[in-house]
């Protein structure tokens, strides 16, 4: 395309800088308070910093022996393994669904679609009934394995396949003797490699943020994550004193490794949610 | 429909007229079996089984439950469960405070969903347009808030909520508006909508600036030289463009609506205004686990599940999208 | 239907090819030496300290402490696990107003014959808490929690105002105080926080549920828990104390800059001050609590909890035997006030009760006031659905603290009586009036 010299439009600035204002500004927030001690968080002015927040930080890894760090092991652990392994599966549902035909196709598709809308909330109670009854609860597993299930990630992966692999390539693939899995590890995988991305982030966020499920299901909080975990910090009870400086400062660590996975992983982020389905 | 699993024709590709795989001569390979499909789908459909399937139909059944208690109560067995019909239904449906959630999630989602889908849309566009130096920063900037989970967002936000220690009360009381209380009966929607559309535009938005990044530049070209401005190619070309998007942002904003849950809970003990039943995904965590009556919870589930199904195929059939089907 | 569906689930379960062990810290056992480990849920800080010393001395019974967010979300998790069957600890703390929710969910266990010689140990109220008055024990009573008055004696100096003895005494000094600098408030009437104010209506003489034969009574709107909303009703209405929760970051920094000068709670109060308002140490004095009737001299309770055995422990005997020591044991008794700041239950605790918090280190009577204290409790009955009649008060409280209106507080019981009598009969409780 010819350059084509555009003008630079100080509306266009303004506007959005004051959207980066707006989302900033708790974050921003956060990591004001966390620098704050516990006499100065409720004192001193909202947005003037202080120079405690690596008191602030040790006081957290102090609490019961480091169990912060591990809540926020465990949190990598369910979202990154069960993030991972969903991808994984999604990829595979989502390359059936786009690549064959099938008996039964429609069923299992129109089910993909109806999970989609179904709350976690609403899931956890009988989820938990379930796996108590097979002795699984206040597990690692408890939390990993209803993690592993997407629909939407199934969704995704669907439409990401249809999109990204052409019929050719199968066909050509195959013409050389590839088995099936052959084909779906060394042909397909890569050629969905940024949509899969996607879902891995979708559902690492969805993982990261679940605090119902792991709530429920864990008693132990040593297996806890970051929120279920960040959340009883928070809710001491009556008869304890409140932890907000440790509360502020957890919040902002805990927010730390997800801003940097995505701005690591930005460039893969590609999130087109109608177009392998719409057109045609 | 045949047996045997065909490589199915991308949509996309359908119209045109190439030559496909099905008129060239096929060589019929062993590994092609019946069974391929099934034995990719099946990690997924044994999951979805054990972890939605089962549940949920285990929720409908204990829908149909409650308990029976004998004497006072007190020691053991004095408790069984049994069939209740469709009491829990009835008594989900009839308590007083369940039509005023659904109103209150109404009214929330009359907030949320434009609000968020606008500020989406218009930065989307502002980026699209590429005329700023700061696209990079604020594209960033904005998306931050998808990685920051309800829970931790509803904590920072109820901080600058509380009126003894918010800076939105600084800044107001500065401009001569007063010091409203941000949790009090008059703002908490608002409260808590602002806490969804901040967590949300940034998604919504790459979702649209990546469909506007799709369009062929060729297409803006003719506009341009007739003189179009931006806001008219905006308008006129890219808008009709991306409406298939846009129709799922909105169907996927107003689920994420009728789920409110981690944020009113969140912001609950900071408030008066905020009850145990303010939506109705509260009511039902309040009935499980509060009242410990998982029967009442579960019948609440079950109309929640629906009245979701309802809304979203309703308005996909309304809008005639097929977004949602299948291309066969 | 129910087998089918388990059957379902754990075929689907075995499927996933993967040696899913179900490893679970909580799963009891004993190995071939004989060795017990049970687990302990508690919210109680440092808790884990003083079961060193019994692990330490008891190696064949080995306590592991899950520490929990609270006493209402474990005793929510416990009412979970308790109906799924599986995942409850062995050993659970439970306050005393949910021991007869737990009882009737049958999730503690009868310890009499481990348990039954300890009754002279503890004063009466706290031991017809852990038996309902009949002849089972279902926990062994581990705090007592009574109300006392807790103010910034420097304001109250400075303004010429003593200790309120009654609550017109309060309410003039709440006045004043408010009159005096508009900032300043003596309290707050928190709706988040039900066990205050039923502690307030045990003071008051209220027992919002009793047992004739077979047949519950509900009796949360009655003639003393009026009085007590009328009374709160009318001071947040005139405007002479706040209306928002306690336990927020507002309320936080109200403590911080001397803005709330007054809290009515309970004996764990300096803890949390402690914790909350470091920076204004030394200048709080602890006070019994307002009347009603100075001639009659009475308090209620907030908090205070015992320690239960739960009917899915598969070492009851063992269980019992470790919160016999825990809650009588001498050494123990005194690792619980010292460690973990807890006001023991038992009637021989003076001996570990010998000078004040540090954060009242300048009131050498504290335990005094708080013994007298727990000796003029008034008996008060708690029922089976005491998580439905709190949740009622906080949302028919919310609304009222909200309204501002003193009508409203005392229309707030009407409901909070309806509710939580609708939900008994719905499970098919005997209930009257």
């Amino acid at each position: 395309m010819a350059v084509l010299v555009k003008k630079r439009s100080s509306t266009a600035t303004i506007l959005l800088l004051l959207g980066a204002l707006y989302c900033l500004a708790p974050v921003l927030w956060v990591l004001v308070a966390a620098s704050k001690s516990s006499t100065e968080l409720f004192s001193t002015f909202t947005f003037a910093p202080s120079t405690h927040l690596f008191d602030n930080i040790a006081d957290l890894s102090n609490y019961r022996d480091g169990l912060y760090w591990r809540w926020m092991a465990n949190t990598a652990l369910y979202a990154g393994v069960g993030a991972l392994a969903s991808t994984f599966v999604s990829a595979m549902a989502g390359f059936a669904l786009a690549k064959f035909q099938f008996p039964g196709k429609s069923v299992v598709f129109n089910m993909v679609l109806a999970g989609v809308l179904v709350p976690g909330v609403i899931l956890a109670i009988p989820q938990y009934l379930l796996l108590a009854k097979v002795g699984m609860t206040n597990s690692y597993w408890s939390v990993l394995l209803p993690s592993i299930i997407s629909p939407y990630g199934i969704y995704l992966a669907r439409i990401f396949a249809a999109a990204a692999i052409p019929n050719e390539v199968l066909e050509a693939s195959r013409v050389d003797g590839a088995g099936d899995w052959r084909t779906f590890v060394t042909v397909v995988l890569p050629m969905m490699r940024s949509g899969l991305v996607t879902v891995f982030l979708f559902q690492f966020v969805a993982v990261w943020n679940n605090f119902m499920l792991p709530y429920i299901m864990l008693g132990n909080d040593k297996l806890f994550p970051i929120t279920v975990g960040l959340s009883g910090l928070l809710n001491q009870g009556a008869q304890q004193p409140s932890m907000y400086t440790s509360v502020v400062t957890g919040a902002l660590l805990s927010i730390v490794p997800l801003i940097a996975l995505f701005l690591a992983l930005q460039r893969y982020w590609q999130v087109d949610l109608a177009s392998g389905a719409v057109k045609g | 429909m045949t047996t045997v699993p065909a490589i199915e024709q991308p949509a996309t590709e359908r119209s045109a007229a190439v030559p496909t795989a099905a008129g060239r001569p096929r060589r019929r390979s062993h590994s092609r079996r019946a069974g391929t499909p099934y034995a990719f789908l099946a990690p997924a459909i044994v999951l979805f089984v054990a972890f939605l399937g089962a549940p949920i139909v285990y929720a409908a059944y204990l829908s149909l439950r409650k308990v029976k208690v004998s004497g006072l109560g007190l020691g053991s067995g004095s408790r069984t469960e049994i069939w209740a019909g469709l009491s829990n239904y009835a008594r989900s449906l009839t308590d007083p405070e369940f039509l005023p959630s659904v109103g209150r999630i109404g009214a929330y989602g009359l907030i949320v969903v434009p609000v968020m889908l606008g500020l989406a849309l218009l930065f989307a566009l502002l980026l699209d347009a590429g005329r700023t130096k700061v696209g990079g920063f604020t594209r960033t900037a904005i998306f931050l808030p998808y990685a920051v989970p309800a829970v931790v967002a509803s904590l920072l936000w109820g901080f600058l909520y509380l009126p003894r220690v918010s800076p939105i009360n600084d800044v107001l009381e500065g401009i001569g508006v007063g010091s409203p209380n941000l949790l009090g009966s008059s703002w908490i929607l608002y409260a808590v909508a602002n806490i969804a559309v901040w967590g949300g535009t940034g998604f919504n938005m790459i979702v649209l600036y990546t469909a506007l990044k799709a369009i062929p530049q060729d297409m803006y070209e003719a506009a341009r030289l007739d003189g179009a401005t931006e806001v008219q190619i905006a308008w006129r070309i890219k808008i009709p463009i991306i409406a298939p998007s846009m129709v799922m942002t909105f169907v996927f904003s107003l689920i994420a609506t009728l789920q409110v849950f981690a944020e009113p809970m969140t912001l609950r003990p900071l408030s008066n205004t905020i009850s145990s039943t303010w939506t109705p995904l509260m009511k039902v965590y309040r009935d499980a686990f509060t009242r410990d009556d998982i029967y009442s919870a579960a019948a609440t589930s079950v109309i929640i599940a629906l009245a979701t199904f309802a809304l979203s195929f309703g308005f996909l059939k309304l809008v005639g999208s097929r977004a949602f089907r299948q291309e066969d | 239907m129910k087998k089918a569906l388990v059957g379902v689930f754990a075929a689907s379960l075995l499927l996933l090819a993967s040696g899913c062990s179900g490893s679970d810290d909580s799963d009891t056992g004993s190995d071939a030496g004989g060795k017990v480990d049970l687990t302990y849920w508690t919210w109680t800080p440092n808790m884990d300290k003083v079961v060193e010393t019994w692990n330490a001395a008891n190696p064949n019974i080995h306590v592991t402490v899950n520490k929990q967010d609270g006493g209402d979300p474990a005793v929510t998790k416990l009412l979970t696990a308790i109906k799924a069957g599986s995942g409850a600890p062995d050993v659970m703390q439970a306050e005393y107003q949910k021991v007869p929710t737990l009882v009737s969910a049958d999730a503690l266990a009868d310890i009499k014959d481990e348990a039954g010689s300890l009754k002279d140990k503890f004063p009466e109220s706290n031991w017809n808490s852990v038996t309902l008055g009949g002849d089972s024990v279902y926990a062994v009573p581990q705090d007592n929690a009574p109300l006392m008055f807790f103010y910034r004696k420097d304001v109250f100096d400075k303004l010429k105002i003593a200790a309120p003895k009654t609550w017109d005494d309060y309410a003039a000094a709440a006045k004043k105080i408010h009159a005096a600098n508009a900032k300043q408030y003596l309290g707050t009437f928190s709706a988040t926080d039900a066990g205050l104010f039923t502690g307030l209506a045990q003071q008051a003489g209220a027992s919002w549920w009793g047992i004739n034969g077979d047949t519950w009574s509900v009796n949360i709107n009655d003639a003393a828990t009026q009085k007590v909303a009328g009374y709160w009703g009318g001071l947040v209405q005139e405007g002479s104390i706040l209306n928002t929760p306690m336990y927020t970051p507002e309320w936080n920094a109200a403590l911080n800059d001397g803005t709330q000068v007054g809290w009515v709670s309970a004996v764990w109060a300096p803890g949390v001050l402690e914790g909350n308002a470091a920076s204004t140490k030394g200048k709080w004095a602890a006070a019994p609590m307002p009347q009603w009737d100075t001639a009659a001299p009475k308090t209620g309770n907030w908090g205070g909890s015992a320690t239960a055995v739960t009917t899915q422990s598969k070492h009851p005997k063992q269980a019992a035997q470790f919160i016999q020591w825990l809650n009588t044991d001498p050494a123990a008794i005194k690792l619980l006030a010292s460690t973990a700041n807890v006001y023991p239950a038992t009637i021989d605790s003076s001996a570990a009760l010998t000078s004040p918090p540090a954060f009242f280190a300048d009131q050498a009577d504290f335990y005094t006031l708080a013994s007298d204290a727990a000796k003029i409790g008034n008996p008060f009955t708690y029922g089976p659905n005491v998580n439905v009649a709190y949740s009622a008060f906080n949302d028919a409280f919310g609304k009222a603290a909200e309204s501002k209106q003193s009508a409203q507080f005392t229309a707030a019981l009407a409901t909070m009586q309806t509710q939580t009598v609708d939900d008994m009969k719905n499970s098919g409780f005997k209930v009257a009036g």
